[in-house]
């Protein structure tokens, strides 16, 4: 413990900015993300976007995966019910992007919570072989025709001017999204860090440990899972509504299993149940990736089709070397510092 | 009339069925025997069918190298070549993952699955590539009603029964057998008794993969062709294949895959034109979902019972 502050009440050590460096440290850095969209071109502030928006989801799978320990491998279907269903309703009922957004995310929770249902009966890869399965047959869903009254097609574009609520603050630049993206990044952030203080993130991690003794102890651990599910899945749906507007024209192919997998990687090379590692890992993989377009563009034309390969190899190395996640080797560097030039 | 015509369509479906079955069951049997022996789910098995399916193309035609192999030697080669990458994934990769929780060898078997996808895009795009003519059957088998079983579905129940058969019989009569069944039901006992345990890992996926390559071939003969998304369904398909026959059992892959199989032709040929195209391969998964949440360890699975 470092000399000179100490906690005198539980209230103080629970809280989210605990010492006085971190709290200069969020003072100082609280007017960074406003003063970005005048200081950079829109390429990279759309990069910034996306990994706002990301957050959100691999928060959401930080939810699922990380506090309640549940492989699941249907995040690409999860954005994708909240990317449809919410377009669904910005193009028939037109209320706006935030309303728009919330019932996606309501819908992508109820949707969540039937996927859990196999959870009843089993766990571990049993949930991630029944989620992938659901993957596969919603992919099929969005894209049969036949189901366009539900879905509204395979294909959708949004409109590129859309009001916050109803026709009011309309949101059409870059910067605008950029605003909305950050405030919602900002909002689940908080929300992940306050579930993980809170009896429901005991639970959840509880039930992650071991879901017999925490039986035992008198935790409904399907109610639990469930309800993790819902949390999660609402979260990866609002991701999936913001995103859907982001991108502009909706596609079946751009939510499947390798967006899956790319939020795994974030999620595993961040730190998983962490918030801090959940925002690490997004931010790092989504600059690597925008790098490595550029540069395999540059390299060889058409060859991005190797992109996958590259993350692939990637996370094979990394599980093989440090399976603990980035925010687990800055806390190590960390204790280094503290205690430098001495060894302890 | 029409009953006649009726019976007629409905045995071809299921002939088909259990011709595609066959495919799937040398699939889901090498998926069986990784996951029996070493305890990996491999979610990569159906891409890598797809990478073996492929071979024969790339080897005998000038489509990437130009080597322009004679296509039988190819087709050989291609099933020496599954034996190989079994051998190169076990030394290369899940030999450092061996004792590693479950989700870092899901998502390792899921960053195969990416790469391979990457590779193959690069390398031939999504399209269909036609196999050469040489190694497709041309002859078909005549059954009752004037219906007939097409060459490679043939060749793949034969193969199927023959390797699980072979596999039965490794496993009960051979000292090799014992050893993997023993490492397979106490790795701790095994290694006390003298049994190395990389050594039975390194047998199991060697024969795991040598029995996928030749369904990704066979899979390919059937179409009389290549293409990429039929196999990433096969991937899934397969894990329906083996729930149902209880993931860790060989027999039970093997029915599994062949019931999958007749579900889906089924589906396809009565419920496609009723539900939407495609239905048929959902209806497996559908199929999938059931059995997981009312027969969790399927036909011929070991249960496990949990204790604190």
């Amino acid at each position: 413990m470092p000399c000179g502050e100490y906690f005198t009440s539980y209230v103080s050590r629970m809280g989210l900015v605990r010492w006085r460096t971190e709290r200069v440290a969020f003072l100082l850095a609280l007017p960074i993300p406003f003063a970005l969209p005048a200081l950079l071109d829109t390429g990279t502030l759309s990069v910034i976007t996306q990994i706002y928006i990301f957050i959100v989801a691999v928060l959401g799978l930080n939810v699922i995966l990380g506090y309640a320990g549940e492989i699941v491998l249907a995040q690409g279907a999860f954005m994708a019910i909240g990317a449809y269903s919410s377009a669904r309703v910005i193009t028939t009922l037109g209320p706006g992007l935030l309303p728009a957004v919330f019932v996606g995310g309501l819908v992508t929770a109820v949707a969540a919570v039937l996927f859990g249902l196999p959870s009843w009966r089993v766990k571990g890869f049993y949930i991630a072989i029944s989620t992938l399965a659901l993957q596969f047959i919603t992919e099929w869903f969005i894209n049969a025709r036949e189901f366009s009254g539900i879905h509204g097609g395979p294909q959708t574009t949004l409109p590129s001017e859309i009001g916050l609520v109803g026709g009011a603050v309309p949101i059409s630049s870059i910067q605008d999204t950029y605003y909305l993206a950050l405030v919602a990044a900002a909002l689940f952030a908080l929300v992940s860090l306050n579930i993980s203080r809170t009896g429901i993130g005991r639970r959840f991690r509880a039930v992650k440990e071991n879901d017999l003794s925490s039986a035992v102890l008198g935790i409904d651990v399907f109610r639990t899972k469930l309800l993790a599910y819902a949390v999660g899945g609402f979260m990866v749906g609002v991701a999936g509504g913001l995103f859907g507007f982001y991108i502009g024209t909706l596609n079946v192919g751009q939510f499947g299993v390798s967006l899956t997998l790319e939020h795994y990687l974030m999620l595993l090379l961040g730190g998983v149940g962490r918030v801090w590692g959940a925002i690490i890992g997004v931010s790092t993989v989504v600059f690597l990736q925008d790098e490595l377009r550029t540069i395999i563009q540059e390299v060889a034309q058409g060859a991005t089709a190797l992109e996958p390969l590259f993350f692939g190899a990637v996370i094979i190395v990394y599980l093989a070397l440090e399976p603990k996640g980035i925010i687990a080797g800055l806390g190590q560097l960390k204790e280094y510092l503290r205690s430098w030039p001495y060894a302890y | 009339m029409s009953d006649v015509v009726d019976v007629a369509t409905g045995l071809e479906f299921f002939i088909t069925g259990l011709g595609k079955g066959s495919v799937y069951a040398l699939i889901a049997v090498g998926f069986a025997l990784i996951y029996k022996v070493t305890g990996v789910l491999n979610f990569a098995q159906g891409w890598f069918a797809a990478l073996f399916g492929l071979l024969p193309v790339v080897l005998s035609t000038s489509l990437v190298v130009s080597f322009e192999i004679s296509p039988l030697v190819a087709v050989a080669i291609t099933v020496f070549a599954g034996l190989l990458l079994g051998l190169v994934l076990e030394f290369g990769i899940f030999r450092f993952f061996i004792g590693e929780p479950v989700l870092s060898v899901i998502v390792v078997t899921l960053a195969l699955v990416a790469s391979i996808e990457g590779i193959v895009q690069y390398l031939v795009g999504p399209g269909y590539r036609a196999y050469p003519e040489a190694v497709l059957p041309d002859w078909t088998v005549p059954l009752a009603l004037g219906v007939e079983l097409q060459g490679p579905f043939a060749l793949a129940i034969v193969f199927a029964v023959a390797t699980v058969a072979a596999l039965m019989a490794f496993f009960r009569y051979t000292v090799m057998g014992s050893i993997l069944r023993a490492a397979a039901s106490d790795q701790q006992a095994a290694m006390v008794l003298g049994v190395s345990i990389e050594r039975t890992i390194v047998v199991a996926w060697a024969i795991s993969l040598t029995i996928t390559s030749i369904g990704g071939v066979l899979f390919a003969m059937s179409t009389s062709g290549w293409s990429f998304a039929p196999y990433t369904n096969i991937g899934i398909l397969v894990f329906a294949a083996v729930v149902l026959g209880g993931i860790d059992s060989i027999p039970g892959a093997f029915i599994g895959a062949i019931t999958i199989g007749v579900i889906e032709e089924l589906g396809t040929g009565y419920l496609d034109p009723v539900v939407a195209p495609g239905f048929g391969t959902v209806l497996p998964m559908l199929f999938l979902l059931v059995i997981i949440l009312v027969l969790p360890y399927g036909l011929f699975g070991t249960e496990r019972i949990e204790r604190l």
